[in-house]
């Protein structure tokens, strides 16, 4: 039985530990230290090779823009790229409204949020999000409703899609010529487009 | 400080050696008496701590080869005390060792069993070194460890004969192979050249005798001498002793032979001739240890402790080297990312002068172009109610006698029935499955009416499967029907109801349009 408890192993035992607790604290340190200069090495590889791969492409780079800048303002203008352009949707409202012959409509615009499509267009580095505008209105016809939608779209205030739309006959009494005999309330998503973080530009 | 102390103990002398970092470093005689021992209870008193090597040289002494059955573990010791008591009664210092297995059928274990007959002549130093304190490593005896000598010198002889001079007489020690056999000690040197010639010539005849008597080796076996000559003076006697005695091979053992091979200082051997078997001590402890395990308890505690420490210094140089290494890769790491940072730079500054050329674009190229396939996306995935509108209108031109009171289109994920709050939560949250597909239903009644449920229901079935029957329509169910004659819930009525005054027969029927037309 080796008598470990006897005092003569007492500074060996000491000098154990500490040289343990030393070695183990050294390695710890150092080892931290390396993960975290490894960590940085990466980091700063996979930006060298961004900024080379960029580099390389910037020929086709060039051509993309020159190809798609134009439809890129356009998109701008129409509001489809970067913030929402809510006084152009009203404008397009009211001139669809007064071309269609309605009898006004109401809207409500929800609060922007994420289009919950987004996953199906790929959007990579955009965020697509939109806001969601509730609209009712009484028409004459049937048809009323596609024309009115038809003259929104080409109002160009935006880009929309329309996501639902019910439509019910109202109870007439009399015999007026110009009155409305359905009620509609549909809703439509003015869908935005904006990169997610801001980019250098060339 | 000394790493050892040796101690070589002979009926008149003691010679004490300091060994330091391999090296023996002093050899100091004490007389081996109260004087002597005083003294060398003086001497020890700076050397606390150290472990102390004792070796007996002296003529009681006693050896003998012993066969045992082959045995391990507790009955080997057993056996091994058993034979040793049989022996030796009256001393504490005695020791058995394993030389190997036994070449006849029962291959029994083969034993050297050597004792220090009269205790009495070591215990006192002993006990000096026990009262310091001092880690006593063992006892053991000149003969055995002389054996190291053949080892250190790589000297080769199947047979052969050691002869030195030392303090208590003539030490003749046979070796057969290499291995211990016999030794013996004989008082007096021969006080002339020539006589001391005769002297070690006669005791080496009287040993081969006694070889012979022991059937340790024959008379006519060639036997290789090995004269042990410290002060070269047996450079003459040795040539007369090769001289006179034809079948015996020569070989002495000079000063400078033995300092080279021994790395011992040459005054060294001046001062004792105890000095050669002491550096073999300190080289080499034999397994022969007369000390008994209680003797030896403080030395092994000492090693154990000097385990303890290598066992940290280890750790604290693996500590070192690794996290060494550690810094070494996180210097080279560092290093590569500022160089890899500098290239990055240049090449963002090349790509910069490139994009001056560029046109000025308010997003990257890969956001211009992504942004606008999205809007086309969009555009080409938008619907209206028209395709629903044209199909419900087409069937009600096929099925007179239903009138439209209301219609409910969606475009999206689900069908138009998932009505409630939490449906239209959950179709439009970003996880809800992506496919978006048109749906309506289509609300109406049977006008006219006259309470003929049974008619009703024929003509709202017809609707439904002609508007089922449309290229553009993947499925029209009804879903509410006038009258439910749903088993499972309760219906009630009169049946004297005018049929005139008969309600309304209205229903519900849900379409969903196929993706692509």
């Amino acid at each position: 039985m080796i008598p470990f408890g006897h005092r003569e192993f007492q500074l060996p035992l000491l000098a154990l530990l500490v040289a343990l607790l030393a070695a183990a604290g050294a390695v710890y340190y150092s080892d931290m230290l390396l993960r975290e200069g490894l960590r940085q090495l990466r980091f700063e590889e996979a930006q060298s090779r961004e900024a080379r791969v960029r580099l390389q492409k910037s020929g086709d780079e060039k051509d993309m823009i020159v190809r798609y800048l134009g439809s890129y303002q356009e998109l701008q203008r129409l509001g489809f790229a970067g913030d929402e352009q809510r006084i152009n949707w009203l404008d397009g409202l009211r001139l669809a409204n007064e071309r269609a012959d309605l009898f006004g409509v109401d809207y409500q615009i929800g609060a922007q949020s994420q289009y919950p499509y987004a996953a199906d267009l790929n959007p990579g580095d955009l965020a697509l999000n939109h806001s969601v505008m509730t609209l009712r209105f009484r028409l004459l016809h049937e048809e009323d409703l596609l024309r009115f939608f038809d003259l929104l779209r080409d109002a160009r205030a935006g880009i929309f899609s329309l996501d639902e739309c019910a439509v019910k006959r109202m109870a007439t009494a009399g015999t007026i010529r110009y009155q409305p005999n359905l009620a509609a309330e549909c809703k439509l998503s003015w869908i935005t487009a904006r990169p997610r973080r801001t980019e250098a530009r060339p | 400080m000394a790493d050892k102390i040796l101690v070589s103990i002979s009926a008149p002398q003691v010679t004490v050696a300091v060994s330091r970092r391999d090296r023996l470093q002093d050899c100091i005689p004490f007389q081996n008496n109260e004087a002597g021992l005083a003294a060398f209870d003086e001497f020890l008193a700076p050397h606390a701590g150290v472990p102390v090597y004792f070796m007996a040289d002296v003529v009681e002494e006693d050896y003998r080869f012993e066969t045992l059955p082959h045995a391990f573990g507790s009955d080997r010791s057993e056996l091994v005390q058993r034979k040793l008591k049989q022996h030796y009664r009256n001393t504490a210092y005695v020791s058995a060792w394993l030389l190997g297995r036994d070449s006849g059928k029962r291959r029994d274990d083969r034993y050297l069993i050597s004792a220090l007959t009269n205790p009495n002549l070591v215990t006192p130093w002993l006990q000096a070194a026990n009262t310091r304190g001092m880690p006593v490593a063992g006892v053991f005896l000149l003969p055995i460890v002389s054996a190291g000598l053949i080892s250190a010198l790589r000297i080769r002889a199947t047979n052969l004969l050691l002869v030195s001079q030392q303090n208590g007489g003539l030490r003749l020690t046979f070796f057969r192979d290499g291995q211990f056999r016999l030794s013996r000690i004989t008082r007096g040197d021969g006080a002339k050249v020539g006589g001391r010639a005769r002297f070690i010539a006669d005791e080496v005849s009287n040993t081969r005798v006694y070889l012979h008597a022991l059937r340790a080796a024959r008379l006519d076996e060639q036997l290789t001498l090995l004269l042990l000559d410290r002060d070269d003076t047996l450079i003459d006697a040795t040539d007369a002793i090769a001289r006179d005695n034809p079948s015996l091979e020569c070989v002495r053992l000079g000063r400078r032979r033995l300092a080279d091979g021994l790395k011992l200082a040459e005054p060294l051997l001046d001062l004792s001739a105890d000095a050669v078997y002491l550096r073999l001590l300190a080289l080499r402890a034999p397994e022969s240890n007369l000390a008994s395990t209680g003797v030896t308890a403080g030395f092994r505690r000492h090693q154990l402790r000097r385990v303890i420490y290598a066992a940290a210094g280890v750790i604290a140089l693996a500590g070192g080297a690794w996290s060494g290494a550690n810094l070494w890769q996180s210097f080279e790491a560092h290093a590569g990312k500022t160089e890899t940072a500098r290239q990055t730079a240049l090449l963002r500054e090349q790509y910069k002068e490139v994009t001056r050329q560029y046109p000025t674009a308010p997003a990257s190229a890969q956001n211009l172009k992504r942004t606008v396939e999205i809007a086309q996306l969009v555009r080409a995935s938008a619907r209206t109610p028209e395709t629903f509108m044209r199909v419900v209108g087409a069937a009600l031109d096929s099925i007179p006698g239903i009138a439209i009171s209301g219609l409910v289109w969606k475009h999206g994920a689900g069908d138009a029935e998932a009505v409630t709050a939490a449906q239209r939560t959950a179709a439009a949250s970003p996880g809800a499955p992506a496919s978006r597909r048109q749906s309506g239903i289509i609300e109406g009644e049977i006008k006219p009416f006259r309470g003929d449920y049974r008619a009703a229901v024929a003509t709202i079935h017809a609707f439904a499967e002609r508007l089922g029957r449309d290229s553009a329509v993947a499925e029209a169910r009804v879903i509410k029907l006038p009258l439910n004659v749903d088993p499972a819930l309760a219906l009630a009525g009169n049946t004297l109801d005018s049929r005139d005054q008969a309600g309304a027969a209205d229903f519900k029927v849900l379409v969903v349009l196929k993706s692509h037309p």
